[in-house]
């Protein structure tokens, strides 16, 4: 990967939100690399901070500690237009496909409406890439360019949704729960669209979901995330393969395939994560680690590289021989 | 087979009508359930498995439906039963869980109150006497401090949490039959195998037969003896769990199974999807309702209707005109490869 230019270079992310007078820290230090072309999958049960983190790298929250640099730009320090206008580079599609496009506004006003906020294209210029735009996502302009966002169905929306996101030409699309509100032969057809977008339109992914096989199949690297922090890092298939963290561990052990063969792991993880008001000390996993000891409430585990291009954040890290 | 069933479902339809006309929501469904059983039925949104499993519980709603059929429970007729025999099996013959255990719950009463509710109502209890069941419950169903948790409201409860509450009530009159529609589908993956498997230890304790509603093939692969696979309010394909996953011939049964991504696939794996989108049930015509994405689709399944016929006399059933041969299930090519795929083993 270390000739691979870095597209994103995310250090020290934190994020905490008050709330009542108490703090919640919500991402607490992140550090990580997106490169050019590749897609990094950032997985995580909810509250770990998974969405969190892709809001403050649009700076749709603030971040408040770290720097974002995109592109060679550091964003954190970005003010007003020359933010907006950085950001169109990196734009995002949300979970909920429905409520993200305005119900009252034609389909085709959707899709150009970042072409109208930036004055990028016009008249019939305008119309065109808006044309084109539908068509590549499966889209018929002709037919549907002018209905409502409401007449179309939660994977039309979506579908919707990325043609607007790719207006601008993006170099970079957030994914948050892109995919988690769709039936799965509607899932499969979104996630192939994507996949080849990627391609055609050059993109660096990242992709945000809990649905681990969902992540794994449009992933190139994978990043788990617990309590607002980063437990490992690596290339998704080894990674799968060989976790080196417990947590992700039992995350993969309590995914279920649609096989009756499967291996039905006995291991669950017990417990709940603990609140992130009062997150533990240490290791914020110990709490539910069946492996922890004193040095893991003690002293923080810093994210280390096991073998190249695969990190962990564990004083024990599960050794990464496989069986 | 050997027990006798507890539930029998013959012909069921469940028609809405609304203002764009009926909806045949559920239409034409018939099978059986055994005392010792957990069926699952499978399905994606609009494909009529939550309105099969609300109508089976009495719980659709009391204008502008049209019922057909019967559904026979341990000897009760549910369909155009009165409000006032339903409150007499539920509860103590059939329960069900909910998905969202934050709708289901009443957000400003105790979760105590809520599972001694139905203890004194149903089961006559006193007050007392409820509140050590109630606490017991919630030991059964794993809450931690259930002591202290007796008095806690449902706001204070995670989802995994709540959702415990929910089968605690479900289950606090020894129901025979729990129905779980999507139980775990809001929850996260670690919570859901909790979930999941506290239904399954829960089942054999108290001898019920369950039957767990879901989109999510996962959840009913390893956990149930039989599948229902639902398309447009019909049953496509129904038989043994391993029959359904391995020996499937309807063409939409390997569709699910296809689109569905899998952890042990190597990433970026394309994955095969189902054209188009479900049907529109305003206007289902009389041909098979998946013949318009069907890749095998002639003719004869444009204009007619296939009814389910036998593949094997385990009860496993499909409704093809053009069925996929006998063996084919992607699963079997994928299990070969390994030392221990005992998928041919019927």
């Amino acid at each position: 990967m270390s000739n691979k230019k870095v597209l994103l270079e995310v250090r020290n992310l934190e994020v905490n939100f008050k709330k009542a007078g108490q703090v919640v820290s919500a991402v607490a230090g992140l550090n990580f690399d997106i490169y050019e072309g590749e897609t990094l999958g950032l997985v995580g049960e909810s509250g770990c901070g998974k969405s969190t983190t892709g809001r403050a790298l649009m700076r749709i929250v603030e971040p408040t500690n770290g720097t974002i640099v995109l592109d060679g730009k550091e964003l954190t320090s970005m003010k007003g237009r020359e933010l907006r206008q950085e950001r169109t580079k990196m734009q995002m599609i949300f979970q909920d496909p429905i409520s993200s496009l305005n119900p009252r506004r034609r389909v085709k006003d959707i899709v150009a409406e970042p072409l109208d906020c930036w004055g990028s294209a016009e008249g019939d210029e305008r119309d065109r890439i808006v044309f084109d735009l539908l068509n590549r996502v499966g889209i018929d302009p002709a037919i549907y360019g002018n209905r409502y966002a409401r007449q179309f169905s939660g994977g039309q929306c979506q579908r919707i949704s990325i043609a607007r996101s790719l207006a601008m030409r993006p170099k970079m699309l957030i994914c948050d729960e892109m995919v988690s509100a769709l039936d799965v032969s509607i899932q499969a057809q979104i996630l192939n669209l994507l996949e080849d977008l990627k391609e055609e339109y050059g993109l660096t992914l990242l992709f945000i979901a809990h649905d681990l096989a969902v992540v794994k199949n449009v992933s190139d690297r994978v990043a788990v995330m617990y309590l607002g922090k980063m437990c490992e890092i690596g290339p998704s298939d080894l990674m799968y393969d060989a976790p080196a963290h417990p947590y992700t561990k039992f995350l993969l052990s309590a995914a279920l395939e649609a096989n009756p063969d499967s291996i039905q792991d006995n291991e669950v993880l017990s417990g709940e994560p603990p609140s992130p008001l009062n997150p533990p000390s240490g290791c914020r996993f110990r709490t539910r680690c069946p492996f922890a000891t004193e040095l893991c409430a003690s002293q923080e585990p810093l994210l280390t590289e096991v073998t190249p291009g695969h990190s962990v954040a564990c004083h024990y890290p599960l050794t990464t021989v496989k069986a | 087979m050997s027990s006798s069933p507890i539930l029998v479902v013959k012909n069921l339809t469940t028609t809405f009508i609304t203002g764009r006309g009926r909806l045949p929501a559920v239409g034409g469904v018939s099978f059986e359930l055994n005392a010792d059983e957990t069926l699952g039925i499978v399905g994606e949104s609009g494909s009529g498995k939550t309105v099969l499993s609300r109508t089976i519980m009495g719980l659709q709603p009391r204008s502008n439906v049209e019922l057909g059929g019967s559904v026979q429970l341990l000897g009760h007729e549910i369909v155009h039963a009165s409000e006032d025999e339903l409150r007499t099996i539920w509860g103590t013959e059939v329960s069900m869980v909910f998905q969202d255990p934050m709708t289901s719950l009443n957000p400003v009463m105790t979760i105590g109150k809520q599972i001694s509710e139905s203890l004194r109502v149903r089961l006559g209890m006193s007050k007392a006497d409820a509140k050590v069941r109630a606490i017991d419950l919630l030991k059964l169903v794993g809450i931690p401090s259930a002591e202290e948790r007796y008095d806690a409201y449902p706001t204070q409860l995670s989802g995994g949490m709540r959702q415990r509450v929910v089968i605690a009530i479900a289950l606090s009159c020894s129901p025979q039959l729990l129905l779980a529609d999507e139980p775990t589908t809001g929850l996260d993956v670690t919570i859901q195998a909790q979930i999941l498997n506290l239904i399954e230890e829960l089942k054999s304790k108290e001898k019920m037969a369950v039957i767990l509603v879901t989109h999510d093939l996962g959840v009913v692969a390893t956990r149930t003896d039989r599948i229902i696979v639902m398309y447009a309010g019909r049953i496509v394909e129904m038989g043994r769990t391993r029959d359904v996953f391995f020996n499937h011939r309807m063409p939409y049964t390997r569709a699910l199974l296809e689109s569905t991504p899998k952890v042990s696939n190597p990433s970026h794996t394309r994955l095969i999807t189902i054209p188009g989108r479900p049907p529109d049930l305003y206007n289902l015509d009389g041909g098979c309702a998946f013949a318009p994405r069907c890749a095998y689709a002639t003719d004869q399944c444009r204009q007619e209707a296939p009814s389910l016929q036998e593949a094997n006399s385990d009860g496993h059933l499909f409704a093809c005109w053009n069925p996929l041969p006998v063996g084919t299930s992607p699963l079997n090519q994928q299990n070969s490869n390994e030392p221990n795929g005992a998928s041919n083993e019927q």
